[in-house]
């Protein structure tokens, strides 16, 4: 799936907080298609870059480049670009004060101009591709920690963004319900979406991953295909890290 | 027993009934029930505007870019602050006195003079009530907002502010009914309200317990009555939390 068009192009991403460098001239670039996952120890930065890659985070230093815009342009219109990134969190960030379906349609009607007929429709579609189409009029605090993610992942879909940034999305769930939202994120790799996705899933990464980026005090430590890093990794750091939890 | 009785009559009918003066009441009420109405509409809108500014700044200031925004929102701060100052340090007679003698001497509307004093009195509390609502949605629901594409007055209007509303309903609630038996005081620019109509009839009978009690019976049944309709409300925005 994956083709020569390069979507994002992150250049020297620095993001200093003062008291710590969490991001130290990041330079990476994802194309179309590709799933991205992003590994590393806690405080190695990858949450931070991500959250840079939508400007959630303002970087202190070096450029985003999204479709050919540079997101950390002052001028440029921020909203529009965020558009068409979805973003799925780790405590999932459903609106508490919503349905399930207005949480799905409200950014589609309010921002695209969609009509409720369409938006709801659209929703629906999304809603059964992950099997909660019965829970639709429900709100998120009668859903258990899966479904929240599972409606969050099509939530964000629901905005048919070109790119959908995953931060952590399984850390916050119980086990027995991980494997119900990394089978949604699968059959979102495989119909080609672009991922790109910061998590501990290691079986995730081997399976899914287009490039795996390992990350450690604010840098890429190394890069490669799941096999290579996974199998044979270069570096110290990853040894030390995929020792550690694999 | 019988002769107090009578007399409790007499003096009923002479407060109540002669030259209709129960209209003193009725009138009055009508008055103070618009006053508190509008001025809690003149409160709530100063008070989303002011606790959006204050917690915008709050949140926000350390991390954002220093362009003309960022000088805009410390100007904004800086003002809303005097505002909360100057509003919660004077007592709302003075206000209600410096708006209708000073500020709108020219005109003499009393109904305008009381919604605008009591209106930005009110804007005073309500703010700081909804800042702390506001202050109080977990930073992810921001995220989330603004992850979607909607902007920062988007993400207020839609995720924010109705949570942050719900959150501080009862508050909001008690402000409003502070607000309902303040407006008592609006007899010092001669605005007819439900106190004052009151006072209008001892001044004519001469007699103090009767429309004293009346009117304080009034202001109790309208505090216990928007109380339920508070209650009421509450237990339907809950429906969302299970």
């Amino acid at each position: 799936m994956t083709t020569n068009e390069i979507l994002i192009n992150a250049e020297g991403v620095e993001k200093d907080f003062g008291v710590v460098k969490a991001l130290d001239g990041i330079d990476l670039s994802i194309k179309k298609g590709e799933v991205v996952v992003i590994i590393g120890p806690s405080g190695s930065g990858k949450s931070t870059f991500l959250r840079c890659l939508n400007l959630l985070e303002l970087p202190t230093g070096g450029k985003i480049l999204f479709e050919g815009h540079d997101l950390t342009d002052p001028n440029v219109d921020i909203n529009k670009h965020r558009q068409k990134m979805g973003m799925v969190f780790q405590h999932f960030n459903l609106f508490p004060h919503m349905t399930i379906l207005k949480n799905m349609t409200i950014a589609p009607m309010k921002l695209k101009g969609m009509s409720k007929e369409d938006a709801e429709a659209l929703a629906m579609g999304l809603l059964k591709t992950v099997g909660l189409e019965d829970r639709a009029n429900a709100y998120p605090s009668q859903l258990s920690g899966g479904q929240k993610q599972r409606v969050a992942i099509v939530r964000a879909l629901c905005m048919q963004p070109n790119v959908m940034l995953f931060d952590e999305p399984t850390s916050a769930l119980d086990p027995e319900m991980v494997g119900e939202v990394l089978e949604v994120m699968k059959s979102l790799a495989k119909e080609g979406m672009t991922m790109v996705v910061v998590t501990h899933e290691m079986g995730f990464a081997k399976e899914v991953a287009s490039r795996v980026i390992f990350m450690a005090d604010g840098k890429i430590v190394e890069e490669g295909a799941p096999e290579e890093i996974f199998s044979d990794p270069k570096n110290e750091r990853t040894k030390q890290f995929l020792n550690s939890i694999l | 027993m019988t002769e107090w009785f009578a007399d409790l009559k007499a003096d009923f009918i002479k407060n109540f009934i002669t030259d209709n003066r129960w209209h003193y009441l009725t009138d009055g009420l009508k008055v103070t029930l618009i006053v508190t109405l509008l001025s809690t509409l003149v409160g709530i809108a100063i008070g989303v505007v002011i606790a959006m500014i204050r917690s915008t700044h709050d949140k926000n200031i350390d991390r954002m870019r220093k362009g003309a925004p960022y000088y805009l929102l410390k100007l904004g701060n800086a003002l809303c602050k005097v505002y909360l100052t100057v509003i919660r340090g004077t007592p709302v007679v003075i206000q209600l006195m410096i708006i209708f003698y000073v500020i709108l001497a020219s005109s003499n509307n009393k109904i305008l003079t009381a919604v605008l004093a009591f209106g930005i009195n009110s804007g005073a509390y309500v703010a700081e009530i909804i800042r702390s609502g506001i202050m109080s949605i977990d930073q992810g629901q921001f995220e989330a907002g603004r992850s979607l594409g909607f902007n920062y007055v988007q993400t207020m209007r839609y995720i924010i502010i109705p949570q942050a509303f719900k959150t501080v309903l009862p508050t909001l609630a008690n402000e409003f009914i502070v607000l309902l038996k303040e407006t008592s005081v609006s007899g010092y620019v001669a605005l007819q309200d439900l106190t004052k109509g009151g006072d209008i009839i001892r001044g004519r009978t001469f007699s103090a317990f009767m429309p004293l009690i009346a009117v304080a019976l009034i202001y109790l049944v309208l505090v216990m009555f928007f109380t339920y309709l508070v209650g009421k409300l509450e237990r339907r925005l809950r429906n969302s939390d299970h």
